[in-house]
């Protein structure tokens, strides 16, 4: 049972970096684009050949492109673009997080998903579909008969969910009917900065890979900045802990990975642990 | 019975070789020291030492309005929360809000607000805690400063930062960064704020006297020692990166 559950983390991830493949690769960007820019700083005064791409704008003649973040600058093409270091989460429709069940009532949850609105979780998207046939034919008393195909949540409880629906003025609503959804009764989670959860993924998901293949522990990164994980004992758990926080605190430097692998068997050998 | 001690203000701002009195030249400024990312709760936070001022922002957003009548549906919005520590003056200040942190507040807010882009993010507010806790002359201009470093900390787009400073007239000389004794025994007095964006003016308040031409020398002056203070915002805000990168490359090789 423990390795199909092992399996099932590591295609998820794999899924995931599909995903975020190419926020990853801004993030990867060559090694002389690695400049700290700051808000109002010009990145180039040359408009006829660049545009203003992600974290940037022209000004108000048109004579200079800015950056409107603290982060990293990058070329791409003829797209100027500055990778935010520090920032916040705007929930996506099909982003896969991590949420806390903060309230309930008989109609919705309310969800901490990390972003500025409580995320709700209605009852009808807890429902496993294929067997909800009377539901989906819209006829019928509405809900289904069999009561077990209802998961029930408490206040305090860790959920993964996808998000349904999310703009500027309502609150995101999500779903836990899916693959690898739904309530989690172990591990635990701790929480980075958003904007450096595509260095912990890696290239085409390397550095996870690493990370799993080196400490031996489950984790399931999601865009909220949330990392679930499951090791097998405390010492592994702790020392991929505490690689994640290095890994947050150097994002924006150069060959990180291998430092990384480095970094971890060093403190094996230091620890004792095999 | 409390001691009760009279404000008593030196005749002369200018000591007898011509700097003023703490030994300063005409168009120098305090030394400043400024810090990013003092406190770890926040999202953003910035710690600023101007002279003797002593000047701790933080910034939390976009979350939640309250109370939720003040919620916009159109568009966010920005609360700045002012205060002095009762210990920042030489009287003990009453730690309840009054009119001067109102006042100072609202100002700070309004000088912020035409470089965020707060229509992005309706419904929702951006709150920024300026606390000083020592104060000697000018905390609107470094609370403005210290702000746009904090918001800039917390990875909230702008379009860039902003500088502020006071610039003024003692003894019928025109003088930069006025000190606390300055400021009061001073004639004139002018804090000005500058949004580098597009280099336009964002706050100007003035008090006392002064002609037409002066005040045009003034703003001279003090685009001087504003783009002075805005190298230095934006040494502090890379230095928190660029020290770590140094270090790592040591560690490499």
């Amino acid at each position: 049972m423990e390795n199909e559950t092992d399996k099932e983390v590591i295609e998820e991830t794999q899924e995931n970096d599909g995903k975020e493949g190419e926020d990853f690769e801004d993030f990867e960007g060559e090694e002389d684009s690695r400049d700290v820019v700051v808000p109002g700083e010009v990145l180039t005064e040359d408009t006829k050949n660049f545009l203003p791409g992600r974290g940037t704008i022209y000004n108000s003649e048109r004579t200079k492109i800015i950056s409107l973040n603290i982060g990293l600058k990058q070329i791409r093409k003829n797209y100027i673009n500055v990778i935010p270091l520090r920032g916040f989460y705007t929930p996506r429709p099909g982003d896969k997080i991590i949420a806390l069940v903060v309230d309930k009532n008989p109609v919705k949850y309310k969800c901490d998903i990390n972003a500025k609105d409580f995320g709700t979780l209605k009852p009808k998207n807890t429902i496993k579909r294929g067997k909800m046939r009377s539901f989906r034919g819209g006829g019928g008393s509405g809900y289904p008969q069999d009561e077990a195909n209802i998961e029930r949540f408490e206040i305090g409880d860790i959920l993964i969910v996808k998000i349904l629906s999310a703009d500027r003025l309502n609150k995101p609503e999500l779903t836990t009917v899916g693959k690898y959804l739904g309530k989690k009764n172990n591990g635990f989670v701790i929480s980075i900065d958003p904007p450096k959860i595509p260095r912990v993924i890696g290239r085409d998901g390397s550095m996870i890979k690493m990370l799993k293949n080196l400490t031996k522990t489950n984790i399931f990164v999601t865009q909220n900045g949330r990392i679930w994980l499951k090791g097998e004992d405390i010492a592994h758990e702790r020392l991929l802990v505490e690689s994640i926080q290095k890994i947050a605190t150097e994002a924006h430097t150069v060959g990180l990975t291998d430092r990384m692998q480095e970094f971890i068997i060093n403190e094996k050998k230091i620890r004792g642990i095999e | 019975m409390p001691l009760i001690i009279k404000d008593e203000y030196p005749e002369k701002l200018f000591r007898e070789d011509g700097k003023r009195l703490d030994g300063r030249e005409l168009n120098e400024l305090r030394p400043i020291k400024m810090e990013v990312g003092v406190i770890k709760s926040a999202d953003g936070s910035a710690y600023l030492e101007w002279g003797n001022n002593k000047v701790f922002a933080a910034v939390y957003g976009p979350r939640e309005v309250h109370p939720h009548h003040l919620a916009k549906p159109d568009r966010g919005i920005l609360r700045v929360f002012y205060r002095m520590a009762t210990y920042s003056v030489f009287d003990r200040k009453r730690p309840a809000p009054g009119r001067r942190e109102k006042e100072i507040s609202m100002i700070v807010s309004d000088c912020l607000e035409p470089i965020l882009f707060l229509e992005l993010y309706p419904g929702t507010s951006f709150e920024i805690f300026i606390e000083v806790v020592d104060a000697d002359g000018g905390t609107r201009c470094a609370s403005t400063t210290v702000a746009a470093l904090a918001l800039a900390d917390a990875g909230i787009p702008m379009k860039s930062l902003v500088s502020a400073i006071a610039v003024g007239k003692i003894d019928g000389k025109q003088v930069v960064d006025l000190s606390g004794i300055e400021d009061k025994a001073g004639d004139a007095d002018l804090p000005i704020a500058i949004t580098w964006y597009n280099e336009e003016i964002s706050l100007l308040q003035f008090d006392g006297e002064m002609d037409l031409d002066e005040m045009t020398k003034f703003l001279d002056i003090a685009k001087d020692a504003l783009s002075k203070i805005h190298q230095m915002q934006l040494v502090s805000l890379k230095s928190k990166y660029i020290t770590l990168k140094e270090g790592e490359g040591e560690k490499k090789r």
